[in-house]
């Protein structure tokens, strides 16, 4: 028993220190004017292969759309567990889609990437319309999109 | 050795064609193995889902009423495994685009927990403006 609590102790006092390192980021997404239905957004983050980390933010709220998010479904398998809690409504066209978080400090400088897929109903899909690293220098400012998104920036 | 290719041909055609007509949104699952009303009820309580109505549709169990948070939701449900085939936030009305000045971003604020999926900090609550 004791052997187990100093074990826990120990992990504890390893594991806490990284995960309460943690900043609010507030990521602002505009969108253009492109004249259709609420564009459907899946805001998430890979690593500097691309590999899949997690999702942050999912604007839409039919699962039977998340398909034309291709990038993030093909990751996912669309998986609803993964944007359980971070799911809001779509974003209309000209809004703006602003979200802050308590992101884990590891994430900036460290090689990741944050990436938006956009989809709107009866237009082409747009996966991966933003990838943009998260770096501390790359804060605060726009980058632009493809299709749908007009900038997108994080602030923190 | 052309029979054979024959009836490969002819199933693969009917494959091709079931899943042509297969609607994505559907269940198949036979009667005998459907789980009771009770059952999904339960499934609903256990996500912390508010059930207002249970009824059949396209095959599934579909569920109306609020999910932990209160937000609207509409989900369907395999009859059989209760995995949830499709789930819809009702307030996400995005199949008008007129610009009439409503809350499209209506979501769940500081209410829910994001999954612990590494990048947030543990116990923080994602706000939208």
């Amino acid at each position: 028993m004791k052997a187990l609590l100093s074990a826990l102790a120990l992990t504890t006092a390893l594991t806490v220190p990284a995960l309460a390192i943690a900043k609010p980021v507030i990521l602002t997404t505009n969108m253009n004017r492109y004249g259709g239905d609420g564009v459907y957004l899946a805001l998430y983050v890979t690593d500097g292969q691309g590999t899949y980390m997690g999702s942050l933010w999912m604007a839409g709220g039919k699962s039977k759309y998340y398909e034309h998010l291709s990038d993030w479904h093909r990751a996912t398998a669309g998986n609803l567990a993964e944007i359980n809690g971070i799911t809001g409504a779509s974003v209309g066209a000209g809004r703006q889609l602003k979200i802050t978080l308590d992101l884990a400090d590891a994430l900036f400088d460290a090689g990741y990437e944050l990436h938006i897929d956009a989809a709107v109903e009866d237009m082409r899909d747009s996966p991966s319309e933003v990838v943009v690293p998260l770096t501390t220098t790359g804060a605060g400012q726009p980058v632009g999109g493809r299709r749908y998104i007009r900038d997108f920036t994080y602030d923190m | 050795m052309k029979k054979y290719l024959i009836a490969a041909t002819l199933l693969l055609g009917l494959g091709a064609a079931g899943a042509a007509l297969a609607d994505d949104d559907d269940c198949r699952v036979p009667m005998a193995n459907w789980q009771p009303r009770e059952a999904v009820q339960k499934m609903a309580e256990a996500r912390g889902w508010t059930v207002r109505r249970i009824k059949t549709d396209d095959g599934c169990y579909e569920i109306k009423g609020r999910d932990a948070t209160g937000r609207e939701i509409e989900v369907k449900v395999d009859p059989a495994t209760l995995a949830v085939v499709e789930f819809e936030y009702d307030d996400d009305d995005d199949d008008d685009d007129d610009d009439r000045d409503r809350n499209r971003n209506a979501a769940p604020t500081g209410t829910m927990k994001p999954p612990a999926n590494g990048l947030f900090m543990p116990g923080s609550k994602p706000v939208i403006e």
